[in-house]
Protein backbone atom coordinates (compact mmCIF):
# COMPACT_ATOMS: atom_id res chain seq x y z
CA UNK A 1 0.00 0.00 0.00
CA UNK A 2 2.69 2.44 1.03
CA UNK A 3 6.26 2.03 -0.05
CA UNK A 4 9.13 4.27 0.97
CA UNK A 5 12.33 3.86 -0.99
CA UNK A 6 15.72 5.26 -0.01
CA UNK A 7 14.26 8.34 1.64
CA UNK A 8 16.78 11.03 2.57
CA UNK A 9 15.84 14.29 4.25
CA UNK A 10 18.30 17.05 5.04
CA UNK A 11 17.54 20.00 7.29
CA UNK A 12 20.23 22.34 6.05
CA UNK A 13 23.37 20.30 6.76
CA UNK A 14 21.80 17.88 9.24
CA UNK A 15 20.75 14.52 7.90
CA UNK A 16 17.39 13.67 9.51
CA UNK A 17 16.55 10.56 7.50
CA UNK A 18 19.32 8.51 5.93
CA UNK A 19 18.51 6.04 3.18
CA UNK A 20 15.32 4.89 4.89
CA UNK A 21 13.21 2.25 3.16
CA UNK A 22 10.07 0.58 4.45
CA UNK A 23 6.72 -0.77 3.43
CA UNK A 24 3.16 -0.86 4.76
CA UNK A 25 0.85 -3.54 3.40
CA UNK A 26 -2.95 -3.33 3.20
CA UNK A 27 -4.68 -4.07 6.50
CA UNK A 28 -1.54 -4.06 8.64
CA UNK A 29 -0.58 -2.14 11.72
CA UNK A 30 3.02 -1.10 11.21
CA UNK A 31 5.11 0.60 13.84
CA UNK A 32 8.28 2.63 13.64
CA UNK A 33 10.03 2.68 16.99
CA UNK A 34 12.74 5.17 17.79
CA UNK A 35 14.01 7.40 20.57
CA UNK A 36 13.91 11.19 20.50
CA UNK A 37 15.52 12.83 17.47
CA UNK A 38 15.64 9.51 15.61
CA UNK A 39 13.65 11.02 12.74
CA UNK A 40 10.15 9.70 13.47
CA UNK A 41 8.33 12.98 13.06
CA UNK A 42 10.36 13.87 9.98
CA UNK A 43 9.33 10.53 8.51
CA UNK A 44 5.67 11.23 9.25
CA UNK A 45 5.85 14.76 7.88
CA UNK A 46 7.50 13.46 4.72
CA UNK A 47 4.94 10.72 4.19
CA UNK A 48 2.01 13.05 4.82
CA UNK A 49 3.56 15.75 2.65
CA UNK A 50 3.62 18.47 5.31
CA UNK A 51 7.34 18.77 4.72
CA UNK A 52 6.69 20.17 1.24
CA UNK A 53 4.83 23.07 2.82
CA UNK A 54 7.61 23.53 5.38
CA UNK A 55 10.17 23.46 2.61
CA UNK A 56 8.49 26.19 0.58
CA UNK A 57 7.97 28.40 3.64
CA UNK A 58 11.56 28.05 4.81
CA UNK A 59 12.83 28.71 1.31
CA UNK A 60 10.96 31.99 1.06
CA UNK A 61 12.02 33.05 4.54
CA UNK A 62 15.63 32.19 3.70
CA UNK A 63 15.71 29.78 6.63
CA UNK A 64 16.88 26.19 6.80
CA UNK A 65 17.06 24.54 3.44
CA UNK A 66 15.20 21.23 3.32
CA UNK A 67 16.37 18.71 0.73
CA UNK A 68 14.41 15.53 0.02
CA UNK A 69 15.55 12.54 -1.99
CA UNK A 70 13.89 9.18 -2.47
CA UNK A 71 10.46 7.96 -3.43
CA UNK A 72 7.15 7.53 -1.65
CA UNK A 73 4.72 5.27 -3.47
CA UNK A 74 1.10 5.07 -2.34
CA UNK A 75 -1.21 2.54 -4.03
CA UNK A 76 1.21 2.26 -6.94
CA UNK A 77 1.37 6.02 -7.46
CA UNK A 78 4.47 8.14 -6.86
CA UNK A 79 3.39 10.84 -4.41
CA UNK A 80 6.81 12.24 -3.51
CA UNK A 81 5.90 15.71 -4.83
CA UNK A 82 2.16 15.62 -4.15
CA UNK A 83 0.78 18.33 -1.89
CA UNK A 84 -0.57 17.30 1.50
CA UNK A 85 -4.19 18.17 0.69
CA UNK A 86 -4.10 15.89 -2.37
CA UNK A 87 -2.66 13.12 -0.23
CA UNK A 88 -5.54 13.49 2.22
CA UNK A 89 -8.00 13.17 -0.68
CA UNK A 90 -6.17 10.00 -1.70
CA UNK A 91 -6.79 8.60 1.78
CA UNK A 92 -3.44 9.22 3.44
CA UNK A 93 -4.18 11.09 6.67
CA UNK A 94 -1.87 12.09 9.50
CA UNK A 95 -2.77 12.70 13.13
CA UNK A 96 0.09 14.95 14.14
CA UNK A 97 1.98 14.68 17.41
CA UNK A 98 1.19 16.79 20.49
CA UNK A 99 -2.56 16.71 19.85
CA UNK A 100 -2.99 19.61 17.43
CA UNK A 101 -6.66 20.47 17.92
CA UNK A 102 -8.49 23.78 17.53
CA UNK A 103 -8.62 24.98 21.14
CA UNK A 104 -11.32 27.62 20.59
CA UNK A 105 -13.88 25.26 19.04
CA UNK A 106 -15.82 22.51 20.78
CA UNK A 107 -15.41 18.80 20.09
CA UNK A 108 -18.09 18.39 17.42
CA UNK A 109 -16.95 21.57 15.70
CA UNK A 110 -13.40 20.23 15.63
CA UNK A 111 -14.59 17.07 13.93
CA UNK A 112 -16.65 19.10 11.48
CA UNK A 113 -13.67 21.26 10.50
CA UNK A 114 -11.53 18.17 9.98
CA UNK A 115 -14.16 16.59 7.74
CA UNK A 116 -14.80 19.68 5.66
CA UNK A 117 -14.00 17.77 2.42
CA UNK A 118 -16.66 15.18 3.07
CA UNK A 119 -20.43 15.30 2.68
CA UNK A 120 -22.67 16.02 5.67
CA UNK A 121 -23.92 12.46 6.00
CA UNK A 122 -20.37 11.08 5.90
CA UNK A 123 -19.26 13.49 8.60
CA UNK A 124 -22.23 12.48 10.73
CA UNK A 125 -21.49 8.83 10.25
CA UNK A 126 -17.77 9.13 11.01
CA UNK A 127 -18.39 11.44 13.98
CA UNK A 128 -20.73 8.83 15.37
CA UNK A 129 -18.06 6.20 14.76
CA UNK A 130 -15.42 8.28 16.51
CA UNK A 131 -17.73 8.60 19.51
CA UNK A 132 -18.31 4.86 19.67
CA UNK A 133 -14.58 4.25 19.36
CA UNK A 134 -13.84 6.75 22.14
CA UNK A 135 -16.85 6.72 24.46
CA UNK A 136 -15.17 9.25 26.73
CA UNK A 137 -15.37 11.83 23.94
CA UNK A 138 -19.12 11.55 23.45
CA UNK A 139 -19.69 12.94 26.96
CA UNK A 140 -17.71 16.05 26.00
CA UNK A 141 -19.36 17.01 22.71
CA UNK A 142 -19.96 20.62 23.73
CA UNK A 143 -16.69 21.12 25.67
CA UNK A 144 -14.15 23.56 24.22
CA UNK A 145 -11.23 21.47 22.90
CA UNK A 146 -8.71 23.69 24.69
CA UNK A 147 -10.14 22.55 28.03
CA UNK A 148 -9.83 18.83 27.32
CA UNK A 149 -7.16 16.77 29.08
CA UNK A 150 -4.15 15.50 27.17
CA UNK A 151 -5.63 12.05 26.62
CA UNK A 152 -8.97 13.45 25.48
CA UNK A 153 -7.18 15.79 23.09
CA UNK A 154 -5.30 12.82 21.67
CA UNK A 155 -8.55 10.92 21.16
CA UNK A 156 -10.03 13.97 19.47
CA UNK A 157 -6.97 14.29 17.25
CA UNK A 158 -7.31 10.68 16.09
CA UNK A 159 -11.05 11.20 15.66
CA UNK A 160 -10.36 14.24 13.48
CA UNK A 161 -8.11 12.13 11.26
CA UNK A 162 -10.83 9.45 11.06
CA UNK A 163 -13.52 11.87 9.90
CA UNK A 164 -11.68 12.29 6.59
CA UNK A 165 -12.19 8.54 5.96
CA UNK A 166 -8.58 7.50 5.54
CA UNK A 167 -7.43 4.26 3.96
CA UNK A 168 -4.03 4.67 5.59
CA UNK A 169 -3.97 6.38 8.96
CA UNK A 170 -0.65 7.81 10.16
CA UNK A 171 -0.35 8.27 13.91
CA UNK A 172 2.62 10.32 15.07
CA UNK A 173 3.41 9.49 18.70
CA UNK A 174 -0.17 8.82 19.80
CA UNK A 175 0.92 7.85 23.31
CA UNK A 176 2.90 11.03 23.96
CA UNK A 177 2.21 12.45 27.39
CA UNK A 178 -0.38 9.84 28.39
CA UNK A 179 -0.45 7.81 31.59
CA UNK A 180 0.12 4.03 31.31
CA UNK A 181 -3.58 3.42 31.82
CA UNK A 182 -4.55 5.85 29.09
CA UNK A 183 -1.91 4.27 26.87
CA UNK A 184 -3.45 0.81 27.24
CA UNK A 185 -6.88 2.24 26.56
CA UNK A 186 -5.70 4.00 23.40
CA UNK A 187 -3.84 0.92 22.15
CA UNK A 188 -7.07 -1.04 22.64
CA UNK A 189 -8.98 1.58 20.68
CA UNK A 190 -6.47 1.48 17.83
CA UNK A 191 -6.78 -2.31 17.66
CA UNK A 192 -10.57 -2.04 17.62
CA UNK A 193 -10.33 0.54 14.88
CA UNK A 194 -8.39 -1.84 12.66
CA UNK A 195 -10.70 -4.74 13.45
CA UNK A 196 -13.91 -2.82 12.79
CA UNK A 197 -13.04 -0.59 9.84
CA UNK A 198 -10.07 -2.35 8.25
CA UNK A 199 -8.07 0.86 8.07
CA UNK A 200 -4.34 0.33 7.61
CA UNK A 201 -2.45 2.01 10.43
CA UNK A 202 1.10 3.28 10.55
CA UNK A 203 2.36 4.37 13.99
CA UNK A 204 5.58 6.00 15.11
CA UNK A 205 6.23 5.83 18.80
CA UNK A 206 9.00 5.88 21.34
CA UNK A 207 7.16 3.76 23.95
CA UNK A 208 7.98 0.29 22.62
CA UNK A 209 6.33 -1.68 25.43
CA UNK A 210 2.67 -0.90 24.74
CA UNK A 211 3.14 -0.67 20.97
CA UNK A 212 5.12 -3.80 20.11
CA UNK A 213 2.41 -6.34 21.12
CA UNK A 214 -0.18 -4.80 18.81
CA UNK A 215 1.81 -4.22 15.63
CA UNK A 216 2.11 -6.73 12.81
CA UNK A 217 5.49 -5.51 11.70
CA UNK A 218 7.91 -3.03 13.15
CA UNK A 219 10.92 -1.01 12.15
CA UNK A 220 13.46 0.40 14.56
CA UNK A 221 14.94 3.73 13.52
CA UNK A 222 18.13 5.15 14.96
CA UNK A 223 19.69 8.45 13.93
CA UNK A 224 17.54 8.45 10.79
CA UNK A 225 18.71 5.02 9.72
CA UNK A 226 16.94 1.70 9.72
CA UNK A 227 18.45 -0.36 12.54
CA UNK A 228 16.18 -3.40 12.80
CA UNK A 229 13.07 -4.82 11.28
CA UNK A 230 10.80 -7.75 12.08
CA UNK A 231 7.35 -8.75 13.26
CA UNK A 232 6.14 -7.38 16.55
CA UNK A 233 6.88 -10.61 18.36
CA UNK A 234 10.37 -10.88 16.87
CA UNK A 235 11.21 -7.39 17.97
CA UNK A 236 9.90 -8.07 21.48
CA UNK A 237 12.29 -11.00 21.81
CA UNK A 238 15.25 -9.14 20.41
CA UNK A 239 17.83 -8.65 23.19
CA UNK A 240 18.95 -5.26 21.87
CA UNK A 241 15.40 -3.94 21.92
CA UNK A 242 14.92 -5.34 25.39
CA UNK A 243 18.02 -3.52 26.58
CA UNK A 244 17.29 -0.25 24.82
CA UNK A 245 13.53 0.10 25.26
CA UNK A 246 12.49 -2.21 28.09
CA UNK A 247 15.51 -1.72 30.30
CA UNK A 248 15.88 -5.45 30.94
CA UNK B 1 24.00 11.93 -9.23
CA UNK B 2 22.22 13.43 -6.26
CA UNK B 3 23.36 16.86 -5.23
CA UNK B 4 22.19 19.43 -2.75
CA UNK B 5 23.12 22.99 -1.93
CA UNK B 6 25.03 23.31 1.26
CA UNK B 7 25.26 26.44 3.36
CA UNK B 8 28.42 27.06 5.33
CA UNK B 9 29.40 29.81 7.73
CA UNK B 10 32.47 31.62 6.58
CA UNK B 11 35.38 30.27 8.57
CA UNK B 12 36.61 33.79 8.99
CA UNK B 13 33.55 34.60 11.07
CA UNK B 14 34.48 32.05 13.66
CA UNK B 15 38.02 33.36 13.84
CA UNK B 16 36.92 36.96 14.00
CA UNK B 17 34.50 36.53 16.88
CA UNK B 18 37.05 36.85 19.63
CA UNK B 19 40.46 38.24 20.46
CA UNK B 20 41.72 36.51 17.30
CA UNK B 21 40.14 39.27 15.27
CA UNK B 22 43.03 41.46 16.26
CA UNK B 23 45.47 39.17 14.49
CA UNK B 24 44.86 40.28 10.94
CA UNK B 25 43.65 43.33 9.08
CA UNK B 26 41.47 41.26 6.85
CA UNK B 27 39.50 39.84 9.73
CA UNK B 28 39.25 43.15 11.54
CA UNK B 29 37.88 44.70 8.39
CA UNK B 30 35.43 41.83 7.91
CA UNK B 31 34.11 42.48 11.39
CA UNK B 32 34.19 46.26 11.30
CA UNK B 33 32.91 46.89 7.77
CA UNK B 34 29.18 46.38 8.46
CA UNK B 35 29.43 48.65 11.51
CA UNK B 36 31.49 51.32 9.81
CA UNK B 37 29.25 51.46 6.76
CA UNK B 38 26.34 53.35 8.37
CA UNK B 39 28.65 55.57 10.46
CA UNK B 40 30.96 56.70 7.69
CA UNK B 41 28.18 56.60 5.13
CA UNK B 42 25.86 58.89 7.08
CA UNK B 43 28.58 61.37 8.02
CA UNK B 44 29.92 61.64 4.47
CA UNK B 45 26.52 61.56 2.78
CA UNK B 46 25.52 64.92 4.22
CA UNK B 47 28.45 66.61 2.46
CA UNK B 48 27.55 65.19 -0.93
CA UNK B 49 23.85 65.94 -0.94
CA UNK B 50 22.14 69.10 -2.17
CA UNK B 51 20.09 71.13 0.31
CA UNK B 52 16.85 69.51 -0.88
CA UNK B 53 18.20 66.00 -0.41
CA UNK B 54 19.66 66.99 2.95
CA UNK B 55 16.09 67.73 4.01
CA UNK B 56 15.09 64.34 2.69
CA UNK B 57 17.92 62.72 4.67
CA UNK B 58 16.55 64.50 7.71
CA UNK B 59 13.09 63.05 7.34
CA UNK B 60 14.57 59.67 6.44
CA UNK B 61 16.44 59.68 9.75
CA UNK B 62 13.30 60.63 11.64
CA UNK B 63 11.37 57.77 10.05
CA UNK B 64 14.32 55.46 10.73
CA UNK B 65 14.12 56.40 14.42
CA UNK B 66 10.40 55.68 14.45
CA UNK B 67 11.00 52.35 12.71
CA UNK B 68 13.63 51.42 15.29
CA UNK B 69 11.22 52.33 18.06
CA UNK B 70 8.54 50.18 16.40
CA UNK B 71 10.94 47.26 16.13
CA UNK B 72 11.77 47.35 19.84
CA UNK B 73 8.08 47.10 20.67
CA UNK B 74 7.61 44.36 18.07
CA UNK B 75 10.48 42.37 19.53
CA UNK B 76 8.74 42.57 22.91
CA UNK B 77 5.56 41.20 21.37
CA UNK B 78 3.68 44.49 21.22
CA UNK B 79 2.66 45.28 17.66
CA UNK B 80 2.09 49.00 17.69
CA UNK B 81 0.00 50.73 15.05
CA UNK B 82 0.52 54.12 16.64
CA UNK B 83 4.07 55.38 16.40
CA UNK B 84 2.34 58.73 15.77
CA UNK B 85 1.43 58.76 19.47
CA UNK B 86 5.10 58.82 20.48
CA UNK B 87 6.00 61.23 17.71
CA UNK B 88 3.15 63.60 18.43
CA UNK B 89 3.65 63.48 22.18
CA UNK B 90 7.31 64.49 21.83
CA UNK B 91 6.45 67.14 19.27
CA UNK B 92 3.76 68.78 21.38
CA UNK B 93 5.78 68.64 24.60
CA UNK B 94 8.76 70.35 22.95
CA UNK B 95 6.48 72.86 21.24
CA UNK B 96 4.62 73.76 24.43
CA UNK B 97 7.83 74.15 26.44
CA UNK B 98 9.33 76.38 23.77
CA UNK B 99 6.14 78.40 23.25
CA UNK B 100 5.17 79.06 26.87
CA UNK B 101 8.50 79.27 28.63
CA UNK B 102 10.75 80.12 25.70
CA UNK B 103 13.19 77.35 26.50
CA UNK B 104 15.94 76.69 23.98
CA UNK B 105 15.71 73.59 21.74
CA UNK B 106 18.75 72.16 23.51
CA UNK B 107 16.66 71.91 26.68
CA UNK B 108 13.26 71.12 25.20
CA UNK B 109 14.44 68.21 23.03
CA UNK B 110 16.04 66.17 25.86
CA UNK B 111 13.24 66.97 28.30
CA UNK B 112 10.58 66.12 25.73
CA UNK B 113 12.39 62.89 24.94
CA UNK B 114 12.29 61.66 28.53
CA UNK B 115 8.92 63.08 29.52
CA UNK B 116 7.38 62.01 26.21
CA UNK B 117 8.50 58.44 26.83
CA UNK B 118 7.11 58.68 30.34
CA UNK B 119 3.71 60.07 29.28
CA UNK B 120 3.35 57.46 26.53
CA UNK B 121 4.15 54.69 28.99
CA UNK B 122 1.59 56.04 31.45
CA UNK B 123 -1.03 56.32 28.70
CA UNK B 124 -0.44 52.76 27.56
CA UNK B 125 0.02 51.28 31.03
CA UNK B 126 -3.61 50.11 31.32
CA UNK B 127 -3.36 48.18 28.05
CA UNK B 128 -0.05 46.42 28.80
CA UNK B 129 -2.02 43.35 29.80
CA UNK B 130 -3.57 43.14 26.37
CA UNK B 131 -1.85 41.08 23.75
CA UNK B 132 -1.77 40.99 19.98
CA UNK B 133 -4.49 42.79 18.08
CA UNK B 134 -6.03 44.39 21.20
CA UNK B 135 -2.84 46.27 22.00
CA UNK B 136 -2.54 47.30 18.34
CA UNK B 137 -6.08 48.65 18.31
CA UNK B 138 -5.53 50.81 21.36
CA UNK B 139 -2.28 52.24 20.00
CA UNK B 140 -4.03 53.00 16.71
CA UNK B 141 -6.86 54.86 18.44
CA UNK B 142 -4.87 56.93 20.95
CA UNK B 143 -3.21 59.37 18.49
CA UNK B 144 -6.52 59.85 16.66
CA UNK B 145 -8.13 60.61 20.00
CA UNK B 146 -5.48 63.15 20.96
CA UNK B 147 -5.95 64.98 17.64
CA UNK B 148 -9.65 65.35 18.36
CA UNK B 149 -8.94 66.57 21.88
CA UNK B 150 -6.65 69.28 20.53
CA UNK B 151 -9.20 70.17 17.87
CA UNK B 152 -12.23 70.22 20.13
CA UNK B 153 -10.82 71.94 23.20
CA UNK B 154 -8.62 74.36 21.18
CA UNK B 155 -5.74 73.86 23.62
CA UNK B 156 -2.16 74.33 22.42
CA UNK B 157 -3.21 76.44 19.45
CA UNK B 158 -6.06 74.17 18.42
CA UNK B 159 -6.31 73.59 14.68
CA UNK B 160 -3.73 76.27 13.91
CA UNK B 161 -1.06 74.77 16.11
CA UNK B 162 1.89 76.61 17.61
CA UNK B 163 4.12 78.39 15.13
CA UNK B 164 7.20 80.58 15.32
CA UNK B 165 9.02 78.20 17.61
CA UNK B 166 12.76 78.33 18.20
CA UNK B 167 14.97 76.79 15.53
CA UNK B 168 18.23 74.91 15.83
CA UNK B 169 21.26 77.15 15.24
CA UNK B 170 22.24 75.98 11.77
CA UNK B 171 21.54 73.51 9.00
CA UNK B 172 24.56 71.46 10.00
CA UNK B 173 23.61 71.26 13.66
CA UNK B 174 20.16 70.15 12.57
CA UNK B 175 21.56 67.43 10.36
CA UNK B 176 24.19 66.12 12.70
CA UNK B 177 21.90 66.10 15.73
CA UNK B 178 19.59 63.65 14.05
CA UNK B 179 22.41 61.60 12.46
CA UNK B 180 24.19 61.19 15.79
CA UNK B 181 20.92 60.37 17.53
CA UNK B 182 20.12 57.78 14.89
CA UNK B 183 23.54 56.12 15.16
CA UNK B 184 23.37 56.18 18.95
CA UNK B 185 19.89 54.64 18.90
CA UNK B 186 20.92 52.01 16.39
CA UNK B 187 24.09 50.80 18.08
CA UNK B 188 23.00 51.42 21.65
CA UNK B 189 19.68 49.67 21.31
CA UNK B 190 21.17 46.81 19.29
CA UNK B 191 23.55 46.24 22.16
CA UNK B 192 20.69 46.55 24.65
CA UNK B 193 18.64 43.95 22.80
CA UNK B 194 21.65 41.64 22.85
CA UNK B 195 22.08 41.97 26.61
CA UNK B 196 20.24 39.98 29.27
CA UNK B 197 17.58 42.68 29.41
CA UNK B 198 16.94 42.31 25.71
CA UNK B 199 16.80 38.54 26.06
CA UNK B 200 13.93 38.88 28.53
CA UNK B 201 12.10 41.17 26.10
CA UNK B 202 12.52 38.67 23.26
CA UNK B 203 11.37 35.93 25.62
CA UNK B 204 8.16 37.85 26.31
CA UNK B 205 7.53 37.86 22.56
CA UNK B 206 8.20 34.15 22.21
CA UNK B 207 6.28 32.86 25.19
CA UNK B 208 5.18 35.27 27.87
CA UNK B 209 3.86 32.57 30.18
CA UNK B 210 7.25 30.85 30.31
CA UNK B 211 8.84 34.16 31.19
CA UNK B 212 6.29 34.58 33.98
CA UNK B 213 7.10 31.14 35.32
CA UNK B 214 10.75 32.17 35.47
CA UNK B 215 9.65 34.63 38.14
CA UNK B 216 9.91 37.72 35.99
CA UNK B 217 7.33 40.48 36.13
CA UNK B 218 6.63 40.82 32.43
CA UNK B 219 4.53 43.98 32.87
CA UNK B 220 7.46 45.81 34.39
CA UNK B 221 9.68 44.75 31.50
CA UNK B 222 7.00 45.65 28.96
CA UNK B 223 6.67 49.07 30.57
CA UNK B 224 10.43 49.57 30.30
CA UNK B 225 10.37 48.57 26.63
CA UNK B 226 7.50 51.01 26.10
CA UNK B 227 9.48 53.78 27.78
CA UNK B 228 12.53 53.12 25.57
CA UNK B 229 10.50 52.96 22.38
CA UNK B 230 8.42 55.95 23.45
CA UNK B 231 11.52 58.02 24.18
CA UNK B 232 13.02 57.26 20.77
CA UNK B 233 9.76 58.25 19.09
CA UNK B 234 9.36 61.35 21.27
CA UNK B 235 12.88 62.46 20.39
CA UNK B 236 12.00 62.26 16.70
CA UNK B 237 8.89 64.36 17.33
CA UNK B 238 10.59 66.97 19.47
CA UNK B 239 13.38 67.30 16.95
CA UNK B 240 10.96 67.70 14.04
CA UNK B 241 9.11 70.45 15.93
CA UNK B 242 12.25 72.55 16.02
CA UNK B 243 13.12 71.80 12.41
CA UNK B 244 9.71 72.97 11.16
CA UNK B 245 9.48 75.60 13.93
CA UNK B 246 5.85 74.54 14.13
CA UNK B 247 3.76 71.97 15.90
CA UNK B 248 0.16 71.17 15.07
CA UNK B 249 -2.33 68.42 14.47
CA UNK B 250 -0.43 66.84 11.54
CA UNK B 251 2.10 65.36 14.00
CA UNK B 252 -0.50 62.75 14.90
CA UNK B 253 -0.97 61.82 11.21
CA UNK B 254 -1.26 58.22 10.18
CA UNK B 255 1.95 58.48 8.09
CA UNK B 256 4.03 58.38 11.23
CA UNK B 257 2.33 55.13 12.25
CA UNK B 258 2.24 53.28 8.94
CA UNK B 259 5.54 54.17 7.29
CA UNK B 260 7.73 52.84 10.13
CA UNK B 261 5.91 49.52 9.92
CA UNK B 262 6.39 49.34 6.16
CA UNK B 263 10.07 50.21 6.63
CA UNK B 264 10.48 47.48 9.24
CA UNK B 265 8.82 44.89 7.04
CA UNK B 266 10.88 45.79 3.98
CA UNK B 267 14.12 46.00 5.93
CA UNK B 268 13.61 42.94 8.11
CA UNK B 269 12.14 43.00 11.59
CA UNK B 270 13.94 42.02 14.74
CA UNK B 271 17.29 43.57 13.91
CA UNK B 272 16.83 47.35 14.40
CA UNK B 273 19.29 47.82 11.54
CA UNK B 274 16.73 46.32 9.14
CA UNK B 275 13.98 48.85 9.88
CA UNK B 276 16.52 51.65 9.53
CA UNK B 277 17.62 50.27 6.16
CA UNK B 278 13.97 50.01 5.17
CA UNK B 279 13.39 53.69 6.00
CA UNK B 280 16.46 54.59 3.94
CA UNK B 281 14.90 52.81 0.95
CA UNK B 282 11.24 53.75 1.30
CA UNK B 283 11.38 57.48 2.08
CA UNK B 284 13.76 58.42 -0.78
CA UNK B 285 11.75 56.16 -3.07
CA UNK B 286 8.61 58.07 -2.20
CA UNK B 287 10.50 61.33 -3.00
CA UNK B 288 11.69 60.00 -6.37
CA UNK B 289 8.18 58.85 -7.23
CA UNK B 290 6.88 62.38 -6.59
CA UNK B 291 7.37 63.06 -10.32
CA UNK B 292 4.63 60.56 -11.13
CA UNK B 293 1.95 62.75 -9.55
CA UNK B 294 -1.24 60.91 -8.68
CA UNK B 295 0.14 57.51 -9.63
CA UNK B 296 2.81 57.83 -6.94
CA UNK B 297 0.94 55.89 -4.31
CA UNK B 298 0.11 53.14 -6.82
CA UNK B 299 3.75 52.50 -7.67
CA UNK B 300 4.75 52.86 -4.06
CA UNK B 301 2.16 50.28 -3.00
CA UNK B 302 3.16 47.99 -5.86
CA UNK B 303 6.78 48.14 -4.76
CA UNK B 304 5.77 47.23 -1.21
CA UNK B 305 3.68 44.28 -2.37
CA UNK B 306 6.38 42.92 -4.67
CA UNK B 307 8.92 43.29 -1.94
CA UNK B 308 7.00 41.55 0.82
CA UNK B 309 6.09 38.66 -1.48
CA UNK B 310 9.52 38.19 -3.01
CA UNK B 311 11.66 38.75 0.07
CA UNK B 312 9.53 38.12 3.17
CA UNK B 313 12.56 37.87 5.42
CA UNK B 314 13.53 41.49 4.68
CA UNK B 315 16.58 42.98 3.01
CA UNK B 316 18.76 43.07 6.09
CA UNK B 317 18.37 39.38 6.94
CA UNK B 318 19.12 38.54 3.32
CA UNK B 319 22.28 40.64 3.17
CA UNK B 320 23.48 39.41 6.56
CA UNK B 321 23.08 35.83 5.44
CA UNK B 322 24.98 36.39 2.22
CA UNK B 323 27.72 38.17 4.16
CA UNK B 324 28.22 35.48 6.79
CA UNK B 325 27.55 32.34 4.78
CA UNK B 326 28.37 30.93 1.38
CA UNK B 327 26.71 28.16 -0.52
CA UNK B 328 28.03 25.37 -2.66
CA UNK B 329 26.77 22.22 -4.32
CA UNK B 330 27.80 18.96 -2.66
CA UNK B 331 27.16 15.38 -3.59
CA UNK B 332 24.76 13.47 -1.39
CA UNK B 333 26.22 10.32 0.09
CA UNK B 334 24.66 7.94 2.56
Amino acid sequence: MLEIQNLMVFFENALALNDFSMEVKEGEIVGVIGSNSAGKTTLMNTVSGLIIDMKIKEQRKGGERITIYGEIIFNGQDITDTHPYHRVKMGLVLARERHPIFPESDVTENLKIAGHQKSKSEIKEMTQYAFTLFPALSQLRRRKAGFLSGGEQQMLSIGMALVTKPTLLLLDEPLLGLSPMMQTMLVQAIQNLRKESGITIFITEQFARPILPMIDRGYVIENGMLALTGTGAELMDNPEIKAAYFGI
Amino acid sequence: MKRRRERIDRGIKVRSEDIFALCSWREMLYLAFPRLLPIVGLILLSFVLSIYWQKVLLSVSVFALLAISWDILAQTGMISLGQALFFGMGAYLAGIMNHTWGLSPFITIPVATVSGGLFCTLLLLPVLRLRGIYFSMVTLILPLMLVRIVEATKIFGGTEGLSGLGALPSRWVELYTVILALLAALFGLRRLMGSDFGLVLKGINDNDRSVMSAGINIYWFKAQALFIAGSVGAFAGAYMTHVYMFVGMPVFALDYSILPIAAAVVGGTGTLAGPMLGAFILVPLSEILRGLGGLRIVFYGLFLVVFTVALPEGIFHYIARKYHQFERWVEVDT
